[in-house]
């Protein structure tokens, strides 16, 4: 039996994963030397094994959800783009591809000579990448002699094994502080000796406050900050006396589908609530990618303009989640995407099977650090190396990014004020995205729970027996009921490791930034007499029967 | 010298990594499955291994068996029959049966890996452990934290 050792790559804490093949089948092992991890893995981490042997692991290229043979899709993709004009060509990146990948990608653009090469990792947690002037990164020694620490938002489910330490850290001494911010009660909040509240989306102003507290250089309107945030100002006080300069420690961040509306001003308030506390930062999420050479949302206007007739999008949500919420996808009249999985349910245009970011080498970067990726198993047969895919585009070799741009906290205070400045509201409930380290795609649970506040809970007449149907302005999905004091009023969560729920949230574009994102959502919640649901996704077979009433 | 699986309330997250750890596994039969006794109590349930199993008295089929050196309850899936008679036993609601299969799942110890069980081995925080009987004394699990206020609060 042959161990294969490699850095996760569901997360970006570099902890080393292995798996050992018997000759049957792929097992999961926890090699214990690991520096960063030692053999701990997350529930995430625990799915590699079955992503590398999953029966619905795409082996073949799809056309309209028909199977093809490569040289159909070959002479396909060539006569397609035979047919555009450079110009009109669209390539998008988002999860799953590494930044060598990337460059290739620009390179491709600068040979094809269109200007639309674009990151379409629109999740908030790809904006903790953006820079503040001055921010300094957190090495595993700031987390393991912490004396005071501030996490924002669920850092304990974006990256469960980098947690220890700050457990460690916090038992050490009975001195040592945890703060943490966060709009909804979560477990990570249970650990805090100072838990602060905020209304959904306002945790950026609340880190304002706090470091105009914290740095008096720092000119901002404390009070417009605390009120739009909902948190009273001693409570700030109190937190910022805990994390004061002299004290070592860290400032982490997290930033998760479905929760923020002004993601860029989400990543940098953190760094400047780190840089006014003098301590380093960690922007904790699953993976991070460049900017583009283009918006998001200026590659949304082209393509309604009818700019782009051929769409390649490689990685992330697409085709499944956003088949739906991008409808602007649909006007492009050539469309490749590449998958590991079979999209269901199928979609238009052409899906290529690639191999998984387990199945090649690379260089993995890390908070603490790169990291060399090692291939947990051989490439699926079927797939293709990303690399023989792109040249069905063109042969260019890799490009030089474009460097990233440097804030400066000035203008954050000003993001900020502006924020503070905005009126939201709507009817119905505010649907939230919960981040859950239960695994990828619903491989441990399907997430079919929505949980409700017992008051909201009270005025739609459910309990924890019932059933109800969320719709919103993109979708529609039926699920069981969890009432929890946890939930603030007039706000719901969802899971958002399925498709089916990241599905119910639009993209929106941040007022602040301009940014497309997926932000937080007015819903309508309806009660249901009984309940159809989608089977899970081990059910022998999806498309025979799609819904099943039970 | 047997070994015992012992978990730290105090680190417990409640990510689920040791019920992912068993699924993958075991194939989505999860021996070790995960309690929430009040929003801010939480811990994963299996086997205890009993001194006295009363699975073990049970079973009409002596299926299941206590090894006296390890101190492990097992159970040989190829001769249970499925008639829940140990998930009706088991004081601690730790074995269910798996319906595909009609046979109950038991927790042992993932006594065919040498570095002990997978749930311990990949808890991320290092709530779960496996530590001989002697050290047993030696870990401080948090329980009395716990029995102290339903609604407790860390030290």
């Amino acid at each position: 039996m042959e161990t294969r050792k490699t850095t996760c790559p569901f997360c970006l804490n570099g902890c080393t994963s292995a798996v050992v093949f018997d000759g049957y089948q792929y097992r999961m092992e926890y090699p214990s030397e690991a520096e960063v991890n030692r053999g701990r893995l997350c529930p995430r981490g625990n799915s590699a094994s079955i992503v590398i042997d999953h029966p619905k692991r795409l082996a073949y290229p799809l056309l309209d959800g028909r199977a093809i043979s490569w040289d159909e899709a070959a002479n396909l993709v060539r006569g397609w783009r035979a047919a555009v004009r450079p110009e009109q060509v669209a390539l998008v990146y988002s999860r799953g591809r590494g930044e060598d990948e990337v460059r290739r990608l620009f390179g491709l653009a600068r040979e094809i000579g269109t200007k639309h090469v674009v990151c379409g990792h629109i999740e908030p947690e790809n904006a903790l990448g953006c820079r503040l002037e001055g921010t300094k990164d957190a090495t595993l020694a700031d987390v393991e002699f912490a004396k005071a620490m501030l996490l924002v938002g669920d850092v304990f489910n974006t990256s469960p094994v980098a947690v220890w330490r700050m457990l460690d850290a916090r038992y050490a001494d009975r001195k040592n502080r945890l703060v943490v911010i966060d709009s909804v009660r979560t477990r990570q909040s249970g650990f805090a000796h100072s838990f602060i509240q905020v209304r959904p989306g306002t945790e950026p102003l609340a880190m304002v406050a706090l470091a105009a507290l914290l740095d008096k250089n720092i000119k901002a309107d404390l009070d417009k900050l605390a009120t739009a945030a909902g948190v009273a100002r001693g409570q700030l006080e109190a937190a910022a006396a805990m994390l004061a300069p002299a004290v070592p420690g860290f400032v982490g961040v997290a930033a998760h589908f479905g929760r923020v509306f002004h993601p860029l001003l989400h990543s940098l308030a953190g760094q400047l609530v780190a840089k006014a506390a003098g301590k380093p930062f960690v922007g904790f999420r699953e993976t991070s990618l460049p900017p583009g050479g283009e918006d998001f949302t200026a590659l949304r206007a082209a393509l309604k303009a009818g700019e782009v007739r051929l769409l390649f999008w490689t990685g992330g949500m697409y085709p499944d989640s956003y088949a739906e919420v991008f409808p602007e996808a649909a006007r492009a009249e050539y469309r490749v995407a590449t998958s590991i999985f079979v999209p269901d349910p199928p979609v238009p245009g052409l899906v290529l099977p690639v191999t998984a970011e387990l199945e090649r080498a690379a260089t993995a970067s890390t908070y603490w650090g790169p990291a060399s990726r090692e291939p947990l198993a051989p490439p699926l047969s079927g797939s293709r190396d990303f690399g023989r895919v792109v040249e069905l585009l063109g042969t260019a070799a890799e490009a030089d990014l474009p460097a990233r741009v440097e804030h400066k906290p000035a203008a954050v205070v000003e993001m900020a004020h502006k924020a503070a400045g905005l009126k939201r509201g709507g009817e119905g409930v505010l649907l939230l995205g919960e981040k859950k380290a239960i695994g990828l795609r619903g491989f441990y649970e399907p997430e079919d729970r929505l949980a409700l506040n017992p008051t909201d809970a009270g005025s739609l007449g459910v309990d924890g027996d019932s059933f109800v149907r969320v719709t919103s302005p993109v979708g529609a999905r039926d699920f069981g009921v969890l009432v929890s004091g946890q939930i603030p009023a007039g706000t719901a969560t969802v899971g958002t490791n399925v498709h089916e729920n990241r599905a119910l949230f639009p993209l929106a574009v941040d007022e602040v930034s301009g940014m497309t994102t997926v932000a937080p959502v007015n819903v309508k919640i309806e009660k249901l007499a009984s309940r159809v649901q989608a089977p899970s996704e081990h059910a022998p077979d999806r498309r025979g029967a799609r819904y099943m009433l039970h | 010298m047997a070994k015992r699986l012992v978990l730290r309330m105090d680190y417990c997250i409640g990510c689920r990594s040791c019920e992912a750890a068993c699924q993958s596994r075991f194939k989505h039969e999860a021996r070790v499955r995960y309690a929430e006794v009040t929003p801010d109590a939480y811990f994963p349930l299996s086997c205890r291994h009993c001194a006295e199993p009363l699975c073990m008295a049970a079973c009409p089929f002596e299926v299941i068996r206590k090894d006296p050196d390890t101190g492990i309850v097992s159970r040989s899936s190829f001769h249970c029959v499925g008639c829940r008679s140990c998930v009706l036993a088991c004081p601690f609601g730790v074995m269910d049966t798996y319906l595909l299969r009609s046979t109950s799942q038991k927790c042992n110890l993932c006594s065919d890996r040498a570095g002990g069980p997978r749930c311990a081995a990949s808890c991320p925080t290092g709530a779960l452990q496996y530590v001989e009987e002697s050290e047993l004394k030696e870990v401080k699990t948090g329980v009395g934290i716990a029995a102290r206020s339903v609604h407790w609060r860390r030290p």
